[in-house]
């Protein structure tokens, strides 16, 4: 039989950006120990650690754990784009769900340069080749950073199929600043109007500078461990994972042309689909959501995908409100990638943060009322897509 | 009508002529004035039975064509009694045809001996018995053609046909060799393997197929093959229903196992990718090009080695490093060595203190020093300094030392040091290895010379050379002739590693301990800048200038604090022997060691001076004269293409520059540029082209030199000798032509002519705007490859890092790849073509990271002015140019529109995708506004704006035209950027109504 999994610690850092940031050790030595202190356990008592990160050589992963402490456990280095973070916790999961351990360390950081993100290993075949010829193929190429114009041009094919207004991916953005600006860990904590986000300079139409993710550095961290573990640390009603899945790219990413297709819109729906079928609870009984809102664009294409609104609705969906505070779900309380940032091996990491902490009801002015079901949504191009499921009972 | 090929007089044998493909040949034969022996035994198609009937029918069909005929019933087993019997009716014989044959086809399993004898007498050795007796008289008249009948199943086997396909193919080979012994005779063999609907292929084909394969389309291949005319020999020829092609042997390049080195099955397995890709297969076409590469690899045995040291790559190998030191450096290390412990003694002051009165000299045994610390540097970041030598630094053990310095060694500088591998030998199970490092200074001129031998542990045994064992520089049993007490520094250690040694084993206690030793101990090198100190104080008068070398070996290793002792014997007025104790420990830690002095203190050769190296270099010859003396020497010599059959591409490196020899037919000749197909392709630096092309570079030494690359068929660069028959004097005009044009060496430009812009402008503007934005490649990091055709070239654009730079040539590392006409580039870069549309009009190609193309959107910041600059910079501007660019465009959006209105009227139902809606459209380049009010009764389309729009479309006055003529749909433009939609995008769907109205 499978152990369930639960997450009894969790932490993270401030966001900061490029430039502004601890070493990224720190960063992880921070985020850590605040999950251990939540935890209420010692170092000595994990098992094994996965650690995400992107932009870094090899085994920088130890380095970061090394800072908790030098017990010789299994360390695994983890890099999935900008799902990392939640592929971290997917095999920390795995690994106490099938009883290979007790008590796991899931850890995400991110050190990032300014500017877009780009290819570093420019003398190879770039990963992302296949999917960047489906965007050549659809609409050329452009002077946009490569990622703005994969996700703003499905952007542009939802529009060209729904006849979506422009302000309808700005309304995303007003929404997440709201949120972070009662979220003290974000890296933008400054309201704005509809009006300012539409007026920012236009990075890729439809998507101005306002709707698209900073550049971020953190980290991010959680102990997951199963009831046996949690029951000898006198840990009670622990939020724990009801279900999780990852997936990756199918063929339809590739053929036929599709730009909603090639940023991981059947990821998105495959993964949401096996979590409902695993964990028995539907959409509608979601009270709180913190999904991959890299670009305002791919927030719109991801409540069609989880399900959250049905196809074709999520202009009405949004301009109704049910993506906030007394609307049908809360999304992205936490303010999103898109303001409170996008620390690539931190995000998934500190999405399951700001969830643990709304299923306990410590989220403070973001708390969403009598939260027991969260839904956690992380989408790495190139690609995988994590989509977990919490409960607290 | 032209007139046929005809064989008046000619005396054939067709065997097996009674029916199917025989009976062909024999009437084709017949029909065309040969005189033609009809054979064939009459048996069945299995071997059986004898009749007379079918070859008599033949000849009574020659005969009634009007030819001349004879039959003939032997089996071709009696090859002499056919071949008489057309002597006997005609006197003589031409042309042989064997085509007899018969099955056995039985499973390998199930045959019997007797199917096996049967089909080999029949088919192997009546093509044998019939040629054979034909043969001394094909010779001897100086004529003869003879065709073999093979068949597919010899040549790919066949289920059921062991028997058949083992004589099949057994023919191929008695052909093969008849080819060559007939040659000189004029006696042709060649080979067939026929698909034809015939008695034996009734047994295995299919009747339709069997129809469509008639034999008639077999013999014409026959005909021309026996002709005259044709001067075919030892071909292998497919056949059937219509098709007709030529087999030949391929080879894949196959690896070479160096000879010398044992292998075995595990290094076959490791090899046979390489063994059975045929990516970059060769034809051999007789015995000499199968052995070629046999030949050649007997030629390069292996020098032997093992995983730690492989001879055959480190002695050939050699690295070039760099290095600068300063005052400061210098007198560090002579502090670090024990100099100037009296700070009053002068002459040590002068080792340490740049403005001592006595002048500031250099400790010789620092001429180790930038050598060693590169190495260091290198190790450090787990290189080798000599490729081949693949072992860690924790096996090695600094055994011997040997420095030499040509003149006192300069006090600072920037300086050059080559590794060399210099001698390996197997003192198994360790190793001892010796390199060679050679130091020039900035003019090239060799300053110093290190041998550094190391011990390495655990690296023999590869069977090798243990090397001479005696003992040099041994001191003689005599008192010596001078002693030097010296005790060292407790923190002596500590002072020496600031000069580079990072080593922790002469520092960390802890470290130290590890490796066995109770405390730090002392490097090898401060100890030797002791003893060399040594003999300079005892017999130089403290004056370093005159010291020529040190050599010595390690014996022991020495602790700081530890006092030496060196005893040093004067055998001669230039030459030390010495030798050095630890005094508290009584034990000799330098021996075998010598210095030799110079009598005079050596003087530096004059410098040459900048501007004469400078002048020799623009005067002297160039790659370019070369390739221009090439091409008259082509010109002069005619049809060397055509011997040489071979396309040769010179890749040179600084300066960069891509050449290509075409060899391939005619005359040959040179352009700048890649190759098409290049066979071979050679890759050098620019001088070392110019010198092996005027003979003063060995091109086989400059190849095992590793100065030389040569890749795709390196047996073809041997054909380059034709080169050496080149006329000097050809070389000596080209150059000197060059320097009355004013000195630079010629590139693409001159040869497109006419001045204005091409791709040499438009690059050496982007050099500039390159040159005037600091720091591009910083901010890119891409290295983008122009291939340009028509005429061809390659450059690259390398904003990999710093600066950038615009480079001839082909980039190692590109990044992205443009392949496009140098027409379409020129236009591109003035902005004159549109990037997007030449990719996707398939005009350009662009391979490698898709994505990184777009980075070269920096030129569209490019400051115009620059191009106009480059082109009228060789020759004046042509004015046509520029009116054509500042011409305004026409607007095309009013015709749209009227059409579009014209359209409204007759159509009401054109516009139901916008019914209801306001939409307006704001046209650009040149500007235009439309309304179209289809909330009304009747639709309106007016200049001007409106409020009441809902929808705007914004949309490029051409991309408008492309809509309405049909070249582009709305959702294209739509998804690509360029229509632009403020309002519901549902709407654009509507924009149908646009499609063909003009």
């Amino acid at each position: 039989m499978k152990n369930r999994v639960n997450v009894i610690g969790v932490g993270m850092t401030k966001f900061a950006k490029p430039g502004a940031s601890a070493e990224y050790y720190e960063m992880a030595r921070e985020a850590g120990q605040k999950a251990l202190a939540d935890a209420g356990i010692p170092y000595d008592q994990v098992e094994q650690a996965y650690v995400g990160y992107v932009y870094g050589d090899s085994t920088c992963g130890q380095r970061a754990v090394y800072e908790l402490g030098l017990t010789g456990i299994p360390v695994v280095n983890v890099n999935n784009n900008c799902s990392t973070g939640s592929t971290a916790l997917w095999l920390a999961r795995q690994a106490v769900e099938s009883g290979a351990a007790e008590c796991v360390l899931a850890l995400g950081f991110e050190k990032m340069e300014k500017g877009a993100l780009g290819n570093k290993f420019n003398d190879r075949e770039p990963p992302m080749g296949r999917h960047a010829q489906v965007m050549v193929d659809a609409q050329g190429i452009s002077n946009a950073p490569p990622a703005a114009q994969m996700f703003g041009g499905a952007g542009r094919e939802y529009r060209w199929q729904h006849g979506t207004k422009k302000e309808t991916f700005g309304k995303i953005s007003e929404k997440a600043r709201d949120h972070a600006s009662r979220n003290p860990y974000a890296l933008f904590n400054q309201k704005l109007s509809l009006a300012e986000i539409m007026a920012s300079e236009e990075v890729f139409d439809p998507l101005t500078r306002f709707q698209c993710c900073p550049p971020t550095c953190g980290a991010g961290a959680a102990i997951v461990c199963s009831d046996a573990f949690a029951k000898k640390h006198k840990i009670k009603n622990a939020v724990y994972i009801a279900a999780q899945a990852m997936t990756t790219d199918y063929a339809s990413s590739f053929a036929p042309l599709s730009l909603i297709k090639m940023v991981g819109y059947d990821m998105t729906v495959q993964a949401a689909k096996q979590v409902y079928e695993k964990s028995g609870i539907g959409p509608e009984d979601i009270d709180v959501v913190e999904l991959h809102d890299c670009f305002t664009a791919n927030e719109l294409l991801t409540y069609e995908g989880l399900g959250l609104c049905p196809e074709g609705g999520a202009e009405k969906f949004i301009w109704d409100g049910d993506n906030t505070y007394g609307g049908k779900f809360v999304t992205n309380p936490s303010g999103g990638l898109l303001s409170k940032g996008h620390p690539l091996g931190a995000t998934g990491l500190a999405q399951c943060t700001e969830l643990v902490w709304q299923l306990r009801g410590t989220a403070d002015q973001r708390q969403v009322e009598g939260a027991r079901i969260a839904l956690q949504h992380n989408l790495g191009l190139g690609g995988a897509c994590v989509v977990t499921m919490y409960r607290r009972d | 009508m032209a007139e046929q090929l005809r064989y008046e007089g000619k005396v054939v044998i067709v065997t097996g002529a009674g029916n199917g493909l025989g009976k062909q040949h024999a009437l084709l034969f017949g029909a065309r004035g040969a005189k033609v022996v009809v054979n064939d035994l009459g048996g069945s198609i299995h071997g059986g039975g004898k009749s007379s009937a079918a070859a008599d029918a033949v000849v009574e069909e020659i005969k009634a064509l009007g030819g001349e005929a004879v039959a003939n019933y032997d089996s071709v087993e009696d090859g002499a009694k056919i071949v008489q019997t057309a002597l006997d009716s005609f006197g003589t014989i031409d042309i042989v045809i064997n085509n007899a044959g018969i099955l056995r086809d039985s499973s390998f399993q199930k045959m019997t001996v007797e199917d096996w004898d049967l089909i080999q007498r029949v088919h192997l050795k009546g093509s044998f018995a019939v040629s054979h007796a034909a043969w001394p008289v094909m010779r001897d008249k100086g004529y003869g053609r003879i065709v073999m009948t093979t068949s597919a199943a010899g040549i790919y086997g066949n289920f059921g046909q062991a028997n058949y396909s083992a004589a099949k193919l057994g023919i191929l080979g008695l052909s093969n060799t008849l080819a060559i012994e007939g040659r000189n005779k004029n006696v042709h063999c060649n080979t067939i393997a026929p698909i034809a609907g015939s008695r034996l292929t009734e047994t295995v084909l299919p009747p339709e197929l069997i129809a469509a394969l008639k034999p008639e389309s077999v013999s014409p291949l026959v005909g021309w093959l026996c002709h005259e005319d044709c001067k075919e020999t030892g071909g292998l020829f497919e056949v059937g229903a219509g098709y007709i092609s030529k087999l030949r042997w391929e080879r894949t390049r196959g690896h070479s196992f160096k000879l010398g080195r044992a292998f075995g099955p595990d290094e076959v397995a490791a090899q046979w990718g390489k063994i059975t890709d045929f990516k970059e297969a060769e034809h051999p076409a007789d015995i000499n090009q199968s052995m070629a590469p046999v030949l050649a690899n007997m030629n390069s045995k292996s020098l032997g080695g093992n995983q730690y040291i492989d001879l055959d790559l480190a002695s050939k190998a050699e690295t070039t490093v760099e290095s600068s030191h300063s005052e400061h450096d210098v007198a560090l290390y002579a502090l670090g060595v024990g100099a100037a412990a009296d700070p009053l003694d002068k002459k040590d002051l002068s080792l340490v203190y740049e403005l001592s009165s006595d002048g500031f000299h250099v400790l010789p045994t620092y001429a180790v020093m930038p050598a060693m610390n590169a190495m260091l540097t290198m190790a450090k970041e787990g290189k080798s300094p000599v490729p081949g030598l693949n072992y860690g630094f924790d096996r090695v053990l600094h055994g011997e030392q040997y420095t030499e310095v040509k003149f006192p060694f300069p006090t600072k500088g920037k300086l050059k040091h080559t590794f060399r591998f210099k001698s390996a030998y197997d003192k198994a199970p360790h190793a001892v290895v010796a390199l060679g490092v050679t130091t020039t200074d900035e003019s090239g001129e060799e300053i110093a010379y290190n041998e550094i031998t190391t011990f390495v542990r655990g690296a023999g045994g590869w069977g090798g050379e243990r090397g001479p064992s005696g003992e040099s520089n041994v001191p003689p049993a005599r008192e010596p002739d001078a002693v030097i007490e010296e005790k060292t520094d407790l923190n002596q250690a500590l002072l020496y590693r600031l000069s580079g040694d990072w080593n922790p084993l002469h520092a960390d206690p802890a470290f130290a301990k590890a490796f066995g030793f109770d405390k730090p101990i002392l490097h090898g090198l401060c100890t030797y800048g002791h003893v060399g100190r040594h003999v300079i104080k005892a017999f130089c008068g403290n004056d370093p200038r005159k010291f020529k070398s040190i050599k010595v070996r390690f014996a022991e290793s020495v602790f700081p604090g530890e006092t030496l002792v060196t005893r040093m014997w004067k055998e001669s007025d230039s030459r030390i022997v010495f030798e050095t104790r630890v005094k508290e420990r009584d034990k000799v830690v330098i021996k075998n060691a010598a210095v030799e002095l110079y009598e005079q203190i050596p003087q530096r050769k004059a410098k040459p001076k900048a501007q004469a190296a400078a002048a020799a270099v623009a005067f002297g010859p160039v790659s370019a004269d070369v390739f221009a003396a090439i091409g008259k020497h082509l010109a002069a010599t005619k049809g060397l293409g055509e011997q040489t059959r071979t396309m040769f591409q010179f890749d040179l490196k600084s300066p960069d520059s891509v050449w290509t020899l075409d060899m391939k037919s005619g005359d040959g000749a040179v352009k700048q540029g890649v190759a098409d197909k290049p066979d071979v392709t050679l890759e050098l630096s620019d001088e070392d082209f110019v010198a092996m092309s005027t003979g003063k570079a060995d091109p086989n030494k400059l190849y095992f030199g590793g100065k030389m690359k040569v890749t795709g068929n390196v047996m073809a660069s041997q054909k380059l000798g034709f080169l050496q028959k080149m006329d000097p004097k050809l070389l000596t005009e080209a150059s000197a032509e060059r320097a009355a044009k004013g000195g630079a060496a010629p590139v693409a430009a001159a040869e497109q002519g006419g001045g204005g812009l091409n791709s040499t402008t438009v690059f050496a503007a982007i050099g500039k705007h390159i040159a005037a934005n600091k720091g591009m490649g910083d901010q890119l990091k891409t290295v983008f490859q122009f291939n340009l055709k028509e005429p061809d070239s390659a450059w690259f654009i390398d904003l990999k890092s710093g600066d950038g730079a615009v480079k001839q040539g082909t980039a190692p590392n590109a990044d992205v790849t443009l392949e496009l006409s140098e027409e379409d580039f020129v236009a591109m870069s003035s902005g004159k073509a549109d990037p997007n549309k030449l990719y996707f009009g398939g005009k350009m190609k662009v391979t490698g990271n898709v994505m990184a193309s777009q980075k070269l959107g920096f030129l569209q910041k490019m400051d115009p002015k620059l191009l106009q600059e480059a082109a009228s910079a060789p020759t004046a501007a042509p004015a046509k140019a520029a009116p054509a660019a500042a011409a305004p465009k026409e607007a095309k959006s009013g015709a749209v529109f009227a059409a579009l209105a014209e359209r409204l009227k007759s159509d009401k139902k054109a516009v139901n995708g916008l019914a209801g809606q306001v939409v307006a459209f704001k046209v650009s380049g040149p500007e235009a506004s439309w309304v179209l009010d289809l909330s009304g009764k009747s639709p309106r389309l007016e200049q001007g704006q409106s409020d009441k729009a809902a929808t705007v479309f914004g949309i490029a006055d051409e991309d408008l035209a492309a809509l309405a003529s049909g070249a582009a749909d709305a959702r294209d433009l739509y998804q690509r950027g360029k229509l632009r939609v403020d309002g519901d995008v549902r709407l654009a769907h509507g924009l149908s109504v646009f499609s063909k109205l003009i």
